[in-house]
């Protein structure tokens, strides 16, 4: 009988210990899963803030460029660069056949004829010299440098040639190839070229679709929450709009998506792809979020409050507005940070309205078609090109850059202004 | 399409499907997750953990399927071929595995919360009789938060069930009845992107067609939505 | 004969002391009276005998108790076990949300104490029985324990200490929460398990303290000012302190 107990205890104890560590290995699961996650991105992005420049020897000759003698700005700007631009890159292997001029052709950007032009009309006196002019690699190369290209695969299946890849070892062992800080990555639109291509656009459209969304959320979820707390009277019709407003706030995104989709494209004929449709259609997602914050930080100032102010003689919308608005306002602003920073990460929606279109300008106004950030990423990450996947990488890099700077700024307000009741 | 040969049969299959393999992964790590927090973590790593835990939900979901796309995909391929075993690269098992990651701190986070609601009380009568902390936890804890965890839970399939990005991106966007997780399979709201991406014009209808299905994915969620905060709400009513 | 005594108790929460050095000895099949205002540390000292203190991280306790001639502070004390063997009645009642049936079987199932279905249905119905609650809920043990009455809720609790057959029951204000009618019941109650356990029970009530206790002891402020049996704490306490506070002067 008390042999019995013992080994019961001791079989209670081991189930003790299991369940104990089942649980550990769940929290270890979920903190290893965001640690891959972390280091997966940053392992694949952090490369993308780099980029590869071929120093390429141009000979600026005046009758290659079909240029007179003292030629204008104008003549500067109209002459013909691709000349050159073509005999200084054949000329890095003289003995090239034309197969293999047009290959080394291929090892910068098509982008390269303009920045020779660049160089030249910086300084023009540098006609019939010759100067190392800075061009940017193809993005296969770029790969190639940063050592994420497989370079041991057999020929036909590589986009890089041998004979290119020979050249550029050269050039490697050389010195002239060189790595940067990519700046274009910042200030480029987007490209179909993947080391041309940049997040200026979809950051612009980002930041439209954030303010529209801003402007219009903020008002109405506030005077909503406002009406709500302080003002309704306290019946069916009330009681069934809160229930509502929780059940809207777990609405799929998607789904807002299409009502921007069939109302505000179809029925008010906004324009199509841009910040503005995108900006009202994520303020719909954003507005539950802010008004159950607000209504939360309304709940949480103490009655004696407008008790005190009511019987100083306040009027009731004077007490809301002189005192209960003010002092709810920092539980109000976070809550509006985090559905801002919600809808700055939200993607399904955006490309139903067709902000997913391509687009290589960077917008001006939220009337212009744009992308954003998140479907910046998503496009990218549908591109085959190799080159691609480190944008996508560094794309999603910025855009977690945002959210956590958003989010310690919502925790900010949140503890340093809000007043604590006791 | 889809609708010459099988109609939305195979569209809603396989978006309970990959919600289905979501919560495979989200419940039992999210629920133990909760659990331990509520009930072993000591105060500091409780303080620690839960909001890192919780940054997982506030990950883009574009993010998410990148990750499906790039990295679990290939990878259980691999796996597979390894293994002797056929498995898409754009397997039902990847996307929903990666949403089922994006769900953990639903789960956990609503689950700690229902757990320490549980009144002090309940633990101290099951430690009083000689209960070890897990028994205490799964006898009595459990049991009287179950109608919260429920909730939650039910919250979790209505997120798995809406999610978008991860399934365009990490699954296949040809529907197909399935019930083996390595091959793909597509989902409602995959389908909706399929068919608006791009121009199309309102009376197609097809593009009708995308409207349906977002009405029902819609109503899908509203109802799982309306259980689940009243039963959270119940809940709640009866320890406060 | 003596089951619990208490040494050079002292307790902690974080800082701040809530025992001070208390020296206690308990008798076995008897009933002792913990009496003194609140906040002295009456519940503190309960939760010591059963290690409930555990639960609380900030709490420490130092000094030894012992049962049975058995240091429980020691570390080679095992809780599981010695909770057993205490059983604890609280404040307010605290019924597990399930069945009656499951609750009074709680004890014996993790302790595996009943080989069969049938064996549990007697300790079952003898726990019920024992805590005059029987008669009363024969025919719904499996309707949840949350439904009853404070009452009864209360008694449904010392049915469950009393499941496992404990030596010692601790009482920390058992009727607080209850009418006249549910607690006189209870001092029944009291009365006939002490014929089978030894009894604590915390109380505020003097009269129910000098109606069910032999032994008393009071508390004030964290110190045990004064101990011994019933009548003479009652009739003729050393203490002046003891002498107010059951006069009603203070407290
Ligand atoms: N969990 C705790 N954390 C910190 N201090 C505590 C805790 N529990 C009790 N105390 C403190 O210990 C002292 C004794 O408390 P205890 O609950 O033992 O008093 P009591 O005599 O049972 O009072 P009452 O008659 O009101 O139940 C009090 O000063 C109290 O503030
Ligand atoms: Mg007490």
């Amino acid at each position: 009988m008390n042999k019995n107990k013992e080994q019961l205890l001791n079989k209670r104890y081991k189930a003790e210990q299991r369940f104990r560590l089942y649980g550990l290995s769940a929290i270890f699961m979920a903190l290893l899963f965001l640690t891959i996650f972390i280091f997966k991105i940053f392992s694949t992005g952090y490369s993308a803030f780099q980029k590869t420049w071929l120093v390429v020897p141009v000979t600026f000759d005046a009758e290659l460029m079909m240029l007179d003698q003292n030629p204008s700005k104008e003549d500067l700007q109209d002459a013909d660069y691709y000349d050159i631009a073509l005999k200084s890159m054949a000329d890095l292997d003289p003995k090239a056949n034309e197969d293999q001029e047009n290959e080394l052709k291929r090892m910068v950007s098509y982008f390269f004829e303009k920045e020779i032009k660049n160089e030249l009309l910086n300084d023009p006196n540098l006609i019939g010299k010759t100067k190392e002019v800075y061009l940017t690699a193809s993005d296969d190369l770029d790969q190639v440098f940063k050592g994420n290209y497989p370079r041991d695969l057999p020929e036909d299946q590589r986009r890089v040639s041998d004979y290119q890849l020979k050249i550029f070892d050269q050039l490697v062992a050389n010195g002239k190839v060189e790595s940067k800080f990519n700046i274009s990555f910042f200030t480029n639109a987007d490209s179909r070229e993947a080391e041309l291509a940049g997040i200026a656009s979809s950051f612009m459209g980002s930041i439209f679709s954030i303010l529209v969304c801003l402007m219009i959320a903020f008002p109405v979820a506030v005077l909503a929450a406002i009406y709500l707390e302080e003002f309704a009277p306290k019946n069916r019709f009330t009681d069934f709009i809160e229930v509502n407003i929780n059940n809207l706030a777990a609405v799929p995104s998607i789904v807002f998506g299409l009502l921007g989709l069939g109302v505000l494209l179809a029925i008010f004929q906004l324009p199509r792809s841009t910040p503005l449709v995108g900006g009202i259609t994520l303020s719909l997602m954003t507005l539950p979020t802010i008004i159950i914050a607000a209504r939360a930080s309304l709940k949480a100032v103490p009655p004696s409050i407008r008790e005190a102010a009511l019987a100083m003689g306040a009027s009731r919308m004077q007490t809301t507005m002189h005192h209960t608005v003010p002092l709810s306002m920092p539980g109000t602003l976070s809550g509006t940070i985090i559905g801002l920073a919600q809808a700055l990460g939200e993607t399904a929606p955006l490309i139903l309205i067709g902000m997913v279109a391509f687009v290589n300008t960077i917008p001006g106004s939220p009337m212009d078609p744009a992308a954003s950030l998140p479907v910046q990423i998503y496009i990218w990450a549908e591109s085959a090109e190799r080159g691609f996947v480190e944008k996508v990488s560094a794309c999603i890099m910025v855009l977690l850059g945002f959210l956590i700077i958003m989010n310690l700024f919502a925790q900010i307000i949140r503890h340093k202004f809000e007043k604590k009741w006791s | 399409m889809y609708s010459d040969t099988f109609g939305a049969v195979p569209i809603f299959a396989g978006t309970f499907f990959i919600a289905f393999i979501a919560m495979c992964v989200a419940i039992p790590i999210g629920l133990m997750s909760g659990i331990y927090l509520a009930e072993y973590a000591s105060t500091k790593v409780r303080q620690y953990a839960k909001p890192l835990i919780e940054i997982l939900a506030g990950i883009p979901t574009v993010v998410y399927g990148f990750f499906a796309a790039l990295t679990v995909g290939p990878f259980l391929k691999e796996l597979g071929t390894s293994m002797g075993l056929e498995v898409s690269a754009e397997s039902a098992l990847a996307a929903g595995g990666v949403m089922g990651i994006m769900i953990i701190p639903f789960i956990s986070s609503l689950s700690d919360d229902v757990i320490t609601s549980v009144p002090q009380s309940l633990r101290d009568g099951s430690y009083a009789m000689g209960a070890t902390k897990s028994e205490t936890i799964k006898r009595v804890i459990f049991p009287a938060a179950l109608p919260g965890i429920v909730g939650s839970i039910l919250l979790g399939v209505s997120r798995a069930i809406g999610e978008t990005m991860i399934v365009v991106m990490a699954s296949g966007l040809a529907a197909n009845l399935t019930l083996n997780p390595l091959e793909s399979t597509s989902t409602i709201t995959a389908q909706i992107v399929v068919i608006l991406i791009g121009d199309q014009a309102f009376g197609d209808p097809k593009t009708q067609a995308a409207f349906a299905l977002g009405m029902s994915l819609f109503l899908v969620t509203l109802c799982l939505n309306i259980v689940a905060l009243r039963v959270v709400k119940k809940y709640r009513e009866k320890y406060e | 004969m003596i089951k619990i005594k208490a040494k050079d108790v002292d307790v902690f929460y974080g800082k701040k002391q809530a025992l001070f050095n208390i020296s206690l000895d308990i008798e076995e099949n008897q009933v002792t009276a913990l009496i003194g205002p609140s906040g002295c540390g009456k519940s503190t000292f309960l939760r010591c005998l059963n290690r409930m203190n555990d639960v609380i991280d900030i709490c420490s306790v130092k000094g030894e108790i012992l049962i049975n001639d058995f240091n429980i502070n020691d570390k080679s004390c095992d809780v599981v076990r010695l909770r057993e063997k205490i059983g604890m009645v609280f404040q307010k009642p605290n019924p597990f949300p399930k069945t009656l049936y499951e609750n009074v079987s709680y004890g014996p199932t993790i302790h595996g104490m009943a080989q069969s279905k049938q064996e549990m249905d007697e300790i079952v119905e003898t726990s019920l029985k024992k805590a005059a609650l029987w008669e009363e809920v024969k025919d719904r043990l499996h309707e949840p324990g949350t439904g009853l009455s404070g009452g009864q809720q209360q008694r449904l609790c010392i049915a469950r200490a009393i499941s496992v057959r404990p030596e010692v029951i601790l009482m920390d204000e058992p009727c607080s929460a209850l009418d006249p009618i549910a607690t006189a019941q209870i001092e029944e109650l009291i009365d006939e398990l002490k014929k089978e356990h030894t009894i604590i029970i915390v109380t505020h009530s003097m009269a129910q303290a000098a109606r069910v206790s032999q032994n008393t002891g009071f508390f004030h402020l964290g110190q045990l000012i004064e101990h011994g049996s019933t009548d003479k704490i009652f009739k003729n306490p050393d203490n002046k302190k003891t002498q107010d506070y059951i006069t009603g002067r203070f407290g």
